[in-house]
């Protein structure tokens, strides 16, 4: 009898110990966050004091440091937290639907597909510039993730992470040729765009947060709103279906999730790879599978890690900014291949 | 399938021509075809009877000139970076008794290729001379950090290899990008010879992948039987008297060289390698004798199709050949790993 009480105190004590370590670990990344938001706007060839930080932050003001800090170096910041945030969310909702630690939506193609359309809109139909960038890379990676799932769920035995990350290689192979094929066919621009494909926030202004942040703000949404079917989803599908879930609905509403925020970040940042594969990592790590706290976590990690990079990346190189994709893309293959090596992947 | 191992064994010293040997002259005939057929397709057309004749010098200066200096050495590169592709990707892919495993997917053509542009975009005034072995030094780099990462427990599984080959492309990819965007001067060039583009070849290339393909080729006709046997397990190679290890190792190097030496001429193709040894295996089976002559044509034939699609589809801009082969290709890879996988 002595036992009951003392398990359920234990369970208690362990529950306790878990929301400390969630609050723990939003406290410190939230903190790294916003010291990487105003380290990244102080850095620049101007010297910009704290306080005047603070101000060009809240007030449009008139003064030089404020102005240089609301026109250039603000929507920068803000760029990266917002693409960050929406590749690593994507990232984290798309890893659950597939139940697959690859499922990212760069490995998935998602990014790429959204990349070529947005190539072709530029270059080759002209007359698709009129129409919003950010629904022509909604169509591409709508597309490109559909493929992709479809060959990897309906080959024969059914779907494993190893054929849907190869699948998602294969397509990105293709997509990643086309691009080629059309960055040569139209050399005169070819140095911008290939700097734009590496993905990254160098070139924001205003109305690249402006186009970005209503699609991105419905996205992180309803990746709140997904929290908890997908909490029920991971205990796998008859599970789910007995607890009175419309699995397909759910599934819809997540591919919808994360074409509307890869698509978006894409269409104003470039597709910045690997953010949607590491953050889910990272943030399992503290806080464990529960997507109520998992997702906002991500959120917050994916804006610190691009924040991050593109401080780096503006370092990397003295007579070049480089655009932050470069330095994600690294850490983002060791990973890739720290869990490719790990049995449960291959089996 | 009629010959039976029984069959083979009894077969008399000289070796009868069997329909797989049919298949195998037929398809280098077809590649003849090919190479004949598609010539005067580029931005200058030269309209087909007069293509040949232009060839052996008879027709007007333009057409001559188009021909020789124009066509020819792009169709014997198609050619000759074909067969070198396909014969490596079939030697892998015996050796790793992985259908899957090729010089792209295990690494090689992103590492070959991140060794050519460091040394094309760093070092710009270095002799193009040494750009096969740049993209040696890198294939082999890449394919050796495969091997020891996917190494585990005692041995690799296929699968493992192919997931370690695709991260390691996908970092050799992410610094080639920063070499670019560092030399961002080259960029457009560099991209050009990257995607697998024939456009800039002249007789030079030829002359400089010529000895790779003429030297390393005939080297592994020495080690078919070897691989023939090794493909009936280690241990039952081994007591057949096969040095199993050293004849690993040197047709690894063999291989790996002759898919850098066609990378560092012709750019990053992919899929090719992996492909035409698969269609081969199905039309000849899969004694290496008769396999890699195979694939060398398969290889060579889906090169020069693309190369002639690339040139004529969109005239006078070219689409490279290994964009061509590369959406050629990705089908049947798709179809492989809902198959086989």
């Amino acid at each position: 009898m002595s036992a009951v009480p003392a398990a359920g105190a234990g369970a208690a004590s362990a529950a306790l110990a878990r929301r400390i370590r969630a609050a723990a670990a939003f406290a410190a990344f939230t903190a790294l966050a916003l010291g990487g938001f105003v380290w990244s706007v102080s850095i620049g060839p101007e010297h910009i004091g704290f306080w005047t930080i603070v101000q060009g932050t809240f007030v449009q003001g008139h003064s030089t440091g404020q102005l240089i800090v609301h026109i250039i170096r603000l929507p920068r910041a803000l760029l990266a937290v917002l693409c960050g945030g929406a590749f690593a969310v994507a990232g984290a909702v798309m890893q659950s639907v597939t139940r697959n630690p690859l499922g990212a939506p760069e490995i998935l193609g998602v990014t790429w597909g959204a990349a070529v359309v947005a190539a072709i809109a530029t270059t080759i139909v002209p007359s698709l510039a009129g129409v919003n960038a950010v629904w022509l890379s909604f169509a591409g990676g709508g597309a490109a993730a559909l493929l992709v799932y479809g060959i990897a769920r309906y080959g024969r035995g059914g779907m494993s992470p190893a054929r849907l990350a190869l699948a998602g290689y294969t397509i990105t192979l293709v997509l990643w040729g086309l691009v080629q094929g059309i960055l040569i066919a139209f050399t005169q621009d070819s140095d911008k765009f290939f700097f734009w494909l590496v993905g990254g926030v160098t070139t924001a202004e205003w109305r690249q947060v402006h186009a970005a942040y209503p699609w991105l703000v419905g996205g992180f949404l309803l990746a709140l709103l997904l929290a908890r079917p997908l909490n029920v989803l991971a205990l796998g599908d008859d599970v789910a279906r007995g607890l009175g879930q419309n699995i397909g609905r759910t599934r819809f509403l997540a591919l919808v999730c994360v074409v509307l925020l890869t698509g978006a970040a894409v269409g104003v940042a470039g597709p910045i790879a690997f953010v949607g594969l590491i953050v889910p990592h990272i943030v399992r790590k503290f806080v464990g599978n529960n997507h109520l706290v998992a997702l906002p976590l991500s959120m917050i990690v994916g804006a610190a890690l691009v924040l991050y990079a593109d401080i780096v990346a503006r370092h990397l190189d003295s007579h070049v900014e480089m655009p932050c994709g470069v330095v994600v893309a690294p850490i983002g293959s060791a990973l890739f291949i720290y869990l490719a090596r790990r049995e449960k992947v291959v089996a | 399938m009629s010959a039976t191992p029984v069959a083979a064994a009894a077969a008399p010293a000289v070796p009868r021509l069997g329909r797989p040997g049919l298949v195998v002259i037929g398809l280098f005939t077809l590649c003849l075809l090919a190479a004949f057929g598609t010539m005067g397709l580029g931005a200058v057309r030269v309209p087909q009877p007069h293509a040949i004749e232009a060839l052996f010098g008879h027709g007007t200066p333009d057409q001559v000139r188009t021909i020789r200096d124009y066509e020819l050495p792009r169709i014997l590169i198609a050619f000759l970076v074909g067969i070198g592709l396909g014969v490596s990707g079939g030697v892998i892919q015996g050796l790793t008794r992985n259908a899957l495993a090729a010089p792209d997917t295990i690494g090689v053509v992103k590492g070959a290729a991140l060794g050519a542009v460091i040394l094309l975009l760093a070092y710009p005034r270095a002799a193009l001379s040494y750009l096969p072995l740049a993209a040696f030094v890198g294939g082999i780099a890449a394919m050796a950090v495969v091997y020891l990462v996917a190494f585990r427990h005692g041995g690799t599984t296929p699968v493992r290899l192919v997931l370690v080959g695709v991260a390691v492309s996908a970092f050799c990819e992410s610094v080639i990008r920063y070499v670019m965007l560092h030399e961002a001067k080259g960029i457009g060039q560099a991209l050009v010879w990257l995607s697998g583009s024939l456009a800039s070849i002249d007789m030079q290339s030829v002359y400089q992948i010529l000895p790779w393909i003429g030297v390393l080729t005939p080297l592994l006709a020495l080690f078919v039987y070897k691989l023939d046997v090794m493909g009936l397990g280690d241990d039952m190679a081994a007591g057949l008297g096969v040095p199993v290890e050293w004849t690993r190792r040197i047709t690894l190097v063999i291989a790996v060289l002759l898919a850098s030496a066609c990378v560092s001429v012709a750019g990053s193709i992919i899929f090719v390698s992996l492909i035409s040894p698969q269609i081969a295996r199905r039309l000849v089976g899969s004694r290496h004798g008769l396999l890699l002559p195979a694939a060398g044509a398969i290889g060579s034939l889906i090169l020069l199709v693309s190369d002639a699609i690339g040139r004529g589809a969109d005239a006078p801009i070219e689409l490279p050949a290994g964009m061509v082969a590369a959406i050629i290709g990705a089908p049947y890879f798709v179809y492989l790993l809902m198959r086989k996988l």
